[in-house]
């Protein structure tokens, strides 16, 4: 009798659950803290999740990696490229109250850039940013969208230096405590107030306790490396990839034994890339020879990837090199590349042995990754480039002029492009409309809560 | 005589070939890379012969490999450069490729042991969207293609108003669709909100009312008056919007916007419900007994029907994104719903409803329409609506919707 009367109950429920008009909505709702963790610092540069967060540029790059106005409005270049004026926009203001100035700007940016910068000098004239340089900067509101070039507050109103990080961006900061970062929305930003009352960033979490957060519910958004992507798949993640986002290369020293460009040419036919890209990154990395990826150029098939030990025997023409040092600019999946790197050294007849990044003196050979900041060929070719040395500046900004640029730059062999990568986040189900940055951080300011009020 | 006869058929063979070759490369999209490339490619070479290879690295139909070999052997043999099958020769070898935003095309012309580039980028091609079935059909053509976020737009005569976030855009007809003719800033004294909201009204005439968070704006456009030219005046408001298409309405209704948020407040003036609650989209739909209801999209995800003061949910309407508008196609009932679809989808859909009773009953397919639907509003006359798209490639366009009877 209880079971048929309770059997009846659950029934009316379930019609009635039926009957009722259920939610559904598309509008992102404003309101609610998302909760994100990483593995690293969220300040680091040049990938800190913070940072895009708390700073804006002068410019930044929409999803298509396009350059569009941010903390500048407009811009103009004189005299080929040689002067560039930004012209500021107006009644924006940091989080402490102050407003957004030229002068404010120039000092963010020498503090940034205190060398080989893409100027040579920048200056505060009115409400303008006047950048110039000896040398044409085709490239340049390219490139104050990257990371490196946020704009901080450096000064406060009574010639103080701020006590912590003060920018404009969608959320300021409220406190750092125990590893925990809290920020919360900024009301009055330039770009609209975010939809999340707060973001808290958990740091230097690792990845398992990332996932098991996610898992019970107390992450939001958190790392996915891309040696894991295929077992955050395989756990039936919602995961956000983006299209290659750094480069995985090994820098090569042109001093002593490698000052010969055919050693090092020899050095990059050595290297199988194909296994690194499908053993070490579980082939959810593209082996490459290029600097750019094929998705931002369309000609990285130009640069053939595969190894040729034939050819390192013809380079190398009998010459004999001692034990080259292998440093490594990173952990986990890079040891791994830097331990396969050194065996392929080894059959082609060269001996490397790893030694501590932290050395006094610079290694050989560096495995590092490089990030591939922005859309546009010219700009991300000289970025990289500028990163490891002497800038490689395409003429302009056709394919072919790129292309040459590049080819130029490569010819040196101090840079073996080995994999390009993606960057990967996953996801909680309660969070909504998050999409990447062209540099592949995650664009919380743009994301609402499912759940939010 | 026989000769001159089979001299006659030849030349007739002979024009129809080059007729239809001339027909076909007038088609085709591959005729004006495929000339640029062999340009490039006979710069390199010089007159003589070469072995052509060529491979698909795109989204190039293979079927259509063929016919672009075949342009470019013919463009290269205009230019001195004869394909040969013969492999001692030089080499060309051309990559069909693509990167995110264009086709590229690549010869690598390869002269012992030297190898020579060249390169021509091609634009990518837009889709076409269009689906039938169901009780009605619905099309879209894409009327305007922008790289800012329109909030809304506003035929008028020849010309249309485009309301951007901080602009107001004046575009002109032209015979293949319209052209942009002036901007003005509305010059916003406070930042808009994320996601915002803008609609534009007729005022009769060339004039044009703009709202939008904190701020509304009056103007007017005559393209045939002053070609390229409109007035706007734009100042702080916080007064309530007009609810679009309320002619079935006894009293035209207005309602306050949160200017700090994404959605109206829930008050409406004159009052329509004693229990007014925050809404994204609102739309007045005739009812079969006369007069008109207000269908209410609430931010808690429920919709509702507001009529006599009382205000009741609507079932099956689980589908349904957060924005909507009225159609009044004069099929079925008269008018109808078109929702967008709900869930985060990268590829939304459109889809015509009507409400019977207080159940919405789907009366179409869902339309893809190829990206994130970010507003929906109603024309002047009412028989079409308009919708923005947020693309994949962060481009907006604007669609009109219309709807046949089946």
């Amino acid at each position: 009798m209880r079971w048929t009367v309770l059997r009846r109950f659950a029934i009316s429920c379930a019609v009635v659950l039926l009957a009722l008009p259920l939610a559904a909505r598309t509008r992102p709702h404003y309101g609610g803290a998302l909760h994100v963790e990483t593995e690293g610092d969220p300040w680091q540069k040049p990938d800190g999740i913070a940072r895009r967060l708390v700073f804006d540029g002068l410019t930044t790059l929409d999803a298509r990696g396009t350059v569009q106005a941010a903390l500048a409005t407009g811009w103009e270049s004189d005299n080929a490229d040689h002067r560039w004026q930004f012209r500021l926009r107006p009644g924006v203001h940091f989080h402490d109250g102050s407003p957004l100035t030229s002068t404010a700007v120039m000092q963010a940016l020498n503090l940034d850039c205190p060398a080989n910068c893409p100027w040579a000098a920048v200056h505060a004239v009115g409400s303008m940013v006047v950048f110039t340089s000896d040398s044409a900067m085709p490239n340049l509101p390219a490139l104050l969208a990257e990371d490196q070039f946020l704009i901080a507050l450096t000064v406060t109103a009574d010639g103080k230096t701020p006590d912590g990080n003060i920018g404009t961006g969608a959320f300021q900061v409220t406190s750092f405590n125990n590893g925990v970062l809290e920020l919360t929305a900024n009301e009055i930003c330039w770009q609209g107030r975010p939809f999340a009352d707060a973001v808290e960033i958990r740091a230097h979490r690792s990845v398992r306790d990332q996932w098991l957060d996610l898992s019970i519910g107390r992450a939001d958004v958190v790392e996915v490396p891309v040696e894991m992507l295929r077992q955050a798949q395989q756990q039936k993640l919602t995961v956000l990839v983006t299209a290659p986002t750094s480069l995985l290369a090994l820098q090569v020293a042109d001093t002593g034994s490698l000052a010969n460009p055919m050693l090092r040419a020899a050095l990059a036919a050595s290297i199988d890339r194909s296994a690194l890209a499908n053993v070490i990154f579980q082939k959810q990395g593209e082996a490459t020879a290029s600097l750019l990826p094929q998705s931002l150029t369309g000609f990285a098939f130009l640069f053939p990837v595969d190894r040729d030990l034939n050819k390192v025997h013809e380079l190398r023409g009998g010459l004999a090199t001692p034990t080259l040092t292998l440093s490594v600019d990173g952990d986990g999946a890079l040891l791994l590349a830097a331990q396969r790197i050194a065996l392929n050294l080894k059959e082609a007849g060269f001996n490397a042995q790893e030694v501590d990044a932290g050395g006094a003196q610079r290694a050989d050979l560096m495995l590092r990754t490089i990030p591939l900041e922005g859309g546009e060929a010219a700009a991300v070719l000289e970025s990289v480039s500028r990163s490891v040395g002497a800038p490689a500046i395409a003429l302009d900004s056709s394919p072919a002029s790129v292309y040459r640029a590049e080819r130029g730059f490569l010819d040196r062999h101090t840079l073996i492009p080995l994999v390009d990568l993606p960057r990967a986040y996953a996801t909680g189900a309660r969070v909504r409309d998050l999409g990447l940055d062209a540099d592949g951080i995650p664009d919380l300011a743009g994301a609402s809560l499912e759940d939010a009020p | 005589m026989k000769t001159m006869k089979l001299f006659r058929w030849a030349a007739m063979g002979l024009g129809m070939l080059l007729a239809m070759r001339g027909s076909a490369l007038a088609t085709s999209p591959w005729e004006q890379p495929a000339g640029a490339l062999a340009e490039q490619i006979a710069a390199i070479l010089g007159s003589g012969q070469a072995h052509l290879t060529i491979r698909n690295l795109s989204r190039i139909p293979n079927d259509d490999v063929p016919a672009i070999r075949k342009l470019l052997a013919q463009d290269l043999k205009e230019h001195g450069v004869t394909v040969s099958d013969d492999e001692s020769a030089n080499s060309i070898r051309v990559t069909l490729s693509e990167n995110a935003r264009e086709r590229l095309w690549v010869a690598e012309v390869i002269e012992g042991s030297v190898t020579q580039v060249a390169m021509v980028r091609l634009d990518s091609d837009g889709a076409q969207h269009a689906q039938t079935a169901g009780g009605l059909t619905l099309h879209t053509e894409t009327i305007l293609r922008l790289n800012e976020p329109v909030l809304a737009v506003l035929e008028i005569a020849n010309g249309m108003v485009v309301l951007e976030p901080e602009q107001i855009v004046f575009e002109t007809r032209v015979p293949n669709g319209w052209r942009e003719q002036s901007r003005t800033g509305i010059g916003q004294k406070q930042p808009l909100p994320r996601d915002p909201k803008g609609i534009l009204v007729p005022e009769g005439g060339t004039a044009f009312e703009a709202w939008l968070a904190g701020t509304q704006c009056r103007g007017s456009y005559d393209p045939a008056q002053s070609p390229g030219q409109g007035t706007v005046s734009c100042y702080a408001s916080d007064d309530p919007w007009p609810l679009l298409q309320s002619e079935q309405a006894a009293v035209p209704a207005k309602a306050f916007f949160n200017s700090a948020r994404n959605y109206f407040t829930g008050v409406i003036t004159p009052s329509v419900d004693e229990d007014p609650r925050a809404f994204y989209a609102a739309a007045w739909i005739p009812r079969a007994v006369g007069g008109a209801a207000l269908v209410v999209g609430g931010i808690d995800g429920k919709v509702l029907m507001i009529e006599s003061g009382i205000s009741k949910p609507i079932a099956g309407t689980r589908d349904w994104g957060s924005d909507f508008a009225v159609i009044h196609s004069g099929c079925g009932a008269g008018a109808q719903i078109i929702a967008s679809g709900s869930g985060e989808a990268a590829a939304d859909s459109l889809r015509a409803y009507e409400l019977p009773a207080l159940e919405a009953v789907p009366v179409s397919v869902p339309l893809e329409v190829g990206g994130t639907v970010m507003g929906i509003w109603s024309a002047p006359d009412g028989k079409s609506v308009f919708a923005t798209v947020r693309r994949a490639d962060d481009q907006y366009e604007v669609d009109r919707v219309t709807a046949l009877c089946n």
